[in-house]
């Protein structure tokens, strides 16, 4: 009686099941490399305000509680919450004792793709947990600290405030920047009230330009003997304060970029820089959390464009900061990088791109001895695989005229403008050139993803390869154990070595009476340095990538004993007798 | 004679444990206070003060000085001590746009006169010279080191450069594992000797008190090994290379930061107290120059240029223009202050404030101890002039900080300045002989506090004095000349009224001092040449601008020319 009145039900509460299933299973096939049927559904063709990453960021701290943690490194100059992303296999040691990873983006606000990058690495890593070996593996070797944006206000400003593709860069503090001491009094004016801050022309006898006759949203500059028809205005704006100058004094400026503490420079020598080192609150959140946590032995800042993986030093005056044994592991991750990222280039910024002092990627490496790449996301490649260089007009016209029928220009219109009269409005769009076009966005992310997994993987892995024991007469035993760090990295950085940066890598002894203790710097000619100070607990100065390091004690006495090695960057490891 | 202090501001302080005791009929403390007592009580002081300031005897004088209508006393920070930074803000009217000067005491804990130097400048400026404030805003930071300079009052003294922050100097991976000891127990940290063959060190030759350095080149050998007075905790052969100490304020700034060097860190202005202090300092667009009382000195002689370092990139030098300032005050500092220069070799030091005012901020900077240790002179050979020469000239007798103090402790009666060499135990060196001892802290960078009067006095007068050459813009030749259909042109020369530029040619670099504004009060469509608003990049030391405009119609117009640090001339024409 009963099993009859239950059995519908049951039957019922099948059907559902598998009809969920069978829908799954009817509806979508599985492409190799991407997530299928993730737990957090995210659009990666589309770009997230501040509230979308804060979003994405906490669907996936709630779908993987023993993978994530989610932490406010900081509050940014208008009090929004930096937030972090910490992620690892939580059950299988203390994440901030793993070897690390950190990954920041959009610290230009107007550099906005990083954000997205950051956050589909998030995603990747949790999804796929489960899925791949790989990943499992890297996540309980290592930890990924994913800050997707670290200019939280600048980067809604530039997304729902009028704005031109390089506004506005520096953070929402404003300053005085044509020195008359008022501040931001003259900015950018939405003409057209269209949310981009396009150009402005105007018809003149005098103008040395014409449209374009084939195409007129160009301007084409006449021949020097040809009367043009219009002459150019700069950017949207009228001149607010009187001063007979336009746009002259907008939001910021400073550059985030610039406010990092190694070598940092003055304005007046790198403009952009702000007061001193971290005297931002986004830049000293990053620094506080960097400096608890040096565990960090890789590091990636995201930028955009132009398709580079770009290393240090940002000026020449630094030349010698970077030495050859750290520069060929440098190159090893990013030749590797180039590989992976068609159409990016492997190169180095002060003589590459241009002078920076105060930059991030140096502070990282110079100042913590952390292996450290920016990319400059974006690139003319990935439109017709070819290399057309940055801001190149021709090709972005083409670009919008048949991948983007239109959707990247604002045509042309007349305004009546208080100063100028009778004037055009029109031009690129501030989300074209810079920012990856939506179809071009999932691609480009998870390249730039595999080439930051690969970096970290490349972060120390430690293991006690190999005890020996040996009986020396009178109640002694010799023990010597090999460290092994089957990774590129080593434990310390050159610069770290030279600079005393991170702290010696210990190997302990315990359980039994420690005699003498010595790190063997040759095995085959017994060539030893002894350790007078505490030889239980043995300093290491490095363990090298790819190689080993061994370590002797004397010891009385008999019973088992452990040996542990604890090194900042190269984590715990434990081996017991 | 009992020589006490004759302060302007008297006040009464419980009498601190005492460092110095220099007089030459040495009293103890309790004697020398009934002394005083008795001395003053009939002539309405009670003047107390024989000794620097402790760190709430300081406070106690700020907020009395608080008391005043000019002063504001803001706390900017408490340090990771506990100790305020306290700035006190002296000035009228309004005082934000009056060119101004800050005095920054305490750059170096050690140098504890700096902060009584700083203090009695406020001190003196708000009882005896209030009519400077009618042109000049002064800012006194009194002390930016309270934490290192509790260290002259605790119960174990030494000269002490770090704040209360846990810093691990030796970068070891543990942090202050190696501090003083005081070995003799006399509660100051001064030098051990070991009796080595190995030594580098020997007795001086005039004043076996003293050690030199043996001279390896003349083939001297050594017989002593010198260290700090303390043992080798950590065994790695350093002695008390990690003090129980955090940073230090003045080797922590932005200008040649000596990266991951004992008490500069791991980037520069880490601390709360530089940062509080750089913080406000940027807000305060008034400040056209810095006077820090600090061990480096460009007062006694101006710093030098050099072209090469000057055209760099990375500024290495000062400008050659400011050079040429640079001089023009020393000049008006060693007219004011009576103490020659002497070994005064430090013209500044990596990371340093007095270089950062300068290099980093553009304005102009000066520096100075305030004392220093006088020359001791030889006595001057017996054969006078003419006369035959000895066969073989006598070798110059060797002069270092250390003989030279010494010879002047004795020619000025100072008992209490040396630690005579006392033989110790020492678990570093069990089989040798160990003597502690040497010159005591302190006394080397500080007078004994009654010499400090006559030094604060000739200090004030030459900061009074060079506030007096501050810039000065003035309108003259003003004319307002009647042009047809209700216009009229106004011409006028903005004159800037000292030997000073508005600008140092590195503050022209700067984005911090905002540059010179002339605005007419008039719409602008009512002002058909010569704009509303018009900056000019600097005007230099008398020099004059001629500047017009035509406006439309009639009434009264205000022109106003002049940037806060540069203070502002106003114009009134009536059309």
């Amino acid at each position: 009686m009963r099993n009859r009145l239950y059995t519908p039900f049951i039957c019922f509460a099948l059907a559902i099941v598998s009809i969920a299933e069978i829908s799954a299973q009817e509806k979508f096939f599985r492409a190799i490399g991407t997530p299928h049927e993730p737990k957090v559904e995210v659009s990666w063709n589309r770009y997230n305000t501040y509230d979308g990453v804060v979003d994405i960021m906490q669907k996936i701290a709630k779908a993987y509680p023993n993978l994530t943690r989610l932490e406010s490194i900081g509050k940014s100059v208008e009090g929004r919450d930096i937030w972090l992303l910490a992620i690892s296999d939580f059950k299988t040691g203390n994440p901030d004792k793993k070897p690390a990873m950190y990954i920041d983006g959009n610290i230009h606000s107007n550099e906005i793709q990083g954000a997205e990058f950051s956050l589909y690495t998030a995603w990747y890593l949790t999804e796929m947990f489960d899925d791949l070996d790989f990943i499992n593996e890297l996540l309980k070797d290592k930890t990924f600290y994913i800050v997707p944006t670290i200019n939280p206000d600048a980067r809604d400003n530039y997304m729902k405030e009028p704005n031109t593709p390089h506004s506005p860069r520096s953070g929402m503090l404003v300053l005085d920047n044509d020195g008359d001491g008022e501040a931001g009094e003259d900015r950018f004016d939405d003409l057209n009230n269209d949310n981009h801050i396009t150009m402005m022309i105007r018809k003149s006898p005098t103008g040395r330009f014409i449209k374009d006759p084939q195409d007129s949203r160009r301007l084409i500059r006449v021949e020097p003997e040809q009367q043009g028809e219009y002459e150019m205005l700069g950017f949207e704006g009228v001149d607010r304060d009187g001063d007979g100058r336009v746009n002259e004094d907008g939001i910021g400026y400073y550059d985030p970029n610039r406010d990092w503490g190694w070598k940092w420079q003055p304005d007046y020598v790198q403009r952009g820089a702000y007061k001193y080192p971290f005297s931002l609150p986004e830049t000293r959140a990053v620094a506080d959390f960097v400096m608890k946590h040096p565990n960090i032995a890789g590091a990636q800042s995201y930028h955009n464009y132009g398709g580079m993986i770009l290393r240090g030093p940002g000026a020449e005056e630094d030349l010698d900061t970077y030495n050859r044994e750290d520069i060929r592991i440098y190159d090893a991750i990013a030749k590797k990088g180039e590989e992976m990222i068609p159409g990016y280039r492997y190169l180095v910024v002060y003589k590459d791109l241009y002078s920076v002092f105060g930059g991030e990627l140096d502070w990282f490496y110079a100042g913590r001895g952390i292996y450290t790449y920016t990319n400059e996301l974006m690139v003319s490649y990935l439109y017709f695989h070819k290399n057309e260089g940055r801001g190149n007009q021709e090709e972005e016209l083409k670009v919008d005229k048949y991948l983007t029928f239109g959707d990247a220009f604002v045509e042309w219109e007349e305004y009546n403008h208080p100063q100028f009269g009778t004037i055009e409005v029109g031009g690129f769009k501030k989300n074209f050139s810079r920012a990856h076009p939506g179809f071009l966005l999932e691609q480009d992310a998870h390249r730039n993803m595999a080439f930051t997994i690969y970096h970290g993987y490349h972060t120390p892995k430690l293991s006690v390869l190999d005890v020996e024991e040996k009986n020396i007469g009178n109640g002694l035993r010799e023990i010597t154990a090999t460290i092994y760090n089957e990774r590129l990295m080593p434990t310390h950085s050159s610069q770290d070595l030279k600079y005393n940066i991170e702290r010696p890598d210990y190997v302990a002894l315990s359980g039994v009476n420690v005699v003498a203790g010595m790190v063997v710097e040759n095995a085959d000619f017994n060539i030893v340095k002894e350790q007078t100070h505490n030889p239980q607990k043995m300093e290491v100065e490095n363990i090298p990538g790819m190689g080993t390091v061994k370590v002797r004690w004397i010891v009385s006495g008999g019973g088992n004993y452990s040996i542990k090695v604890d090194s900042a960057k190269g984590g715990l490891v434990e081996w017991k007798k | 004679m009992l020589n006490f202090p004759i302060a302007e501001s008297f006040s009464l302080f419980l009498v601190s444990n005492h460092l110095f005791d220099y007089r030459k009929p040495t009293f103890n403390m309790k004697q020398r206070i009934l002394c005083g007592v008795l001395f003053f009580t009939g002539i309405l002081f009670l003047a107390a003060q024989n000794d620097y300031p402790t760190n709430q005897q300081i406070n106690q004088r700020l907020q009395s000085l608080n008391n005043d209508r000019t002063t504001t006393l803001t706390s900017l920070v408490k340090t990771e001590g506990g100790q305020d930074i306290w700035v006190l803000k002296i000035g009228t009217g309004d005082l934000d746009n009056k060119p101004a000067i800050a005095i920054v005491g305490g750059a170096e804990g050690f140098h504890v006169l700096s902060v009584e130097l700083a203090l009695q400048f406020a001190e003196r400026l708000v009882s005896n010279h209030k009519k400077a404030l009618e042109t000049t805003t002064f800012y006194i930071f009194p002390n930016m080191s309270p934490d290192a300079y509790a260290q002259y009052h605790a119960s174990l003294k030494y000269e002490r450069r770090g704040n209360a922050a846990k810093v691990d100097h030796d970068r070891d991976g543990s942090v202050s594992e190696d501090p003083y000891e005081d070995l003799n127990n006399d509660g100051l940290i001064t030098q051990v000797r070991v009796e080595s063959p190995l030594g580098d060190h020997k007795t001086h030759p005039e004043d076996a008190r003293v050690l030199v350095k043996a001279n390896r080149n003349k083939g001297e050998g050594g017989s002593y090994q010198v260290y700090s007075e303390g043992v080798d905790n950590d065994k790695d052969e350093k002695f008390n290379e990690d003090p129980a100490e955090g940073i230090a304020f003045n080797k922590s700034l932005t200008y040649k930061f000596p990266v991951f060097e004992p008490f500069a860190g791991d980037y520069p202005v880490s601390q709360p107290e530089s940062r509080a202090l750089l913080d406000y300092l940027f807000d305060q667009w008034n400040i056209f120059a810095f006077v820090t009382f600090s061990p480096a000195n460009n007062l006694s002689e101006p710093l030098k240029h050099n072209a090469q370092e000057a055209k760099k990139r990375v500024v290495a030098s000062m400008l050659e223009k400011d050079v040429a300032l640079n001089k023009m005050v020393s000049e008006l500092y060693n007219k004011t202050i009576s103490q020659k220069a002497f070994q005064q070799d430090n013209q500044g030091t990596d990371g340093d404030f007095f270089q950062w005012a300068y290099f980093h901020f553009g304005r102009l900077s000066f520096s100075t101890p305030g004392w220093w240790v006088p020359e001791v002179k030889a006595d001057k050979p017996e054969n006078g002039e003419g006369e035959e020469k000895p066969e073989k000239p006598k070798e110059k007798p060797t002069v270092t900080k250390e003989s030279n103090f010494m010879a002047w402790a004795d020619r000025e009666g100072l008992t209490n300045v040396f630690v005579p060499w006392q033989t110790v135990t020492h678990p570093d060196f069990p089989n040798q002989k160990v003597e502690a001892g040497g010159i005591k802290p302190f006394v080397m960078h500080n007078p004994p506090y009654a010499m400090v009067d006559s030094i604060a006095l000739e200090h004030t007068n030459f900061i009074l004095e060079f506030a007096k050459m501050q810039p000065k813009l003035e309108f003259h030749n003003v004319k307002v000349e009647k042009l047809s259909g209700g216009l009229s042109r106004i011409t006028a020369d903005l004159y800037n009224n000292s030997p000073l530029p508005t600008h140092s040619e590195m503050g022209e670099k700067s984005r911090w001092l905002r540059k010179i504004r002339i605005d007419i009060t008039k719409d602008k469509e009512e002002v058909l040449a010569g704009n509303t608003i018009n900056l000019i990049d600097k005007m230099d030391a008398f020099e004059s601008k001629t500047m017009s405009w035509i406006v439309k119609g009639s009434g009264n117009v205000e022109i106003k020319a002049g940037a806060a640090h540069a203070g502002f001339a106003v114009l009134n024409v009536k059309l």
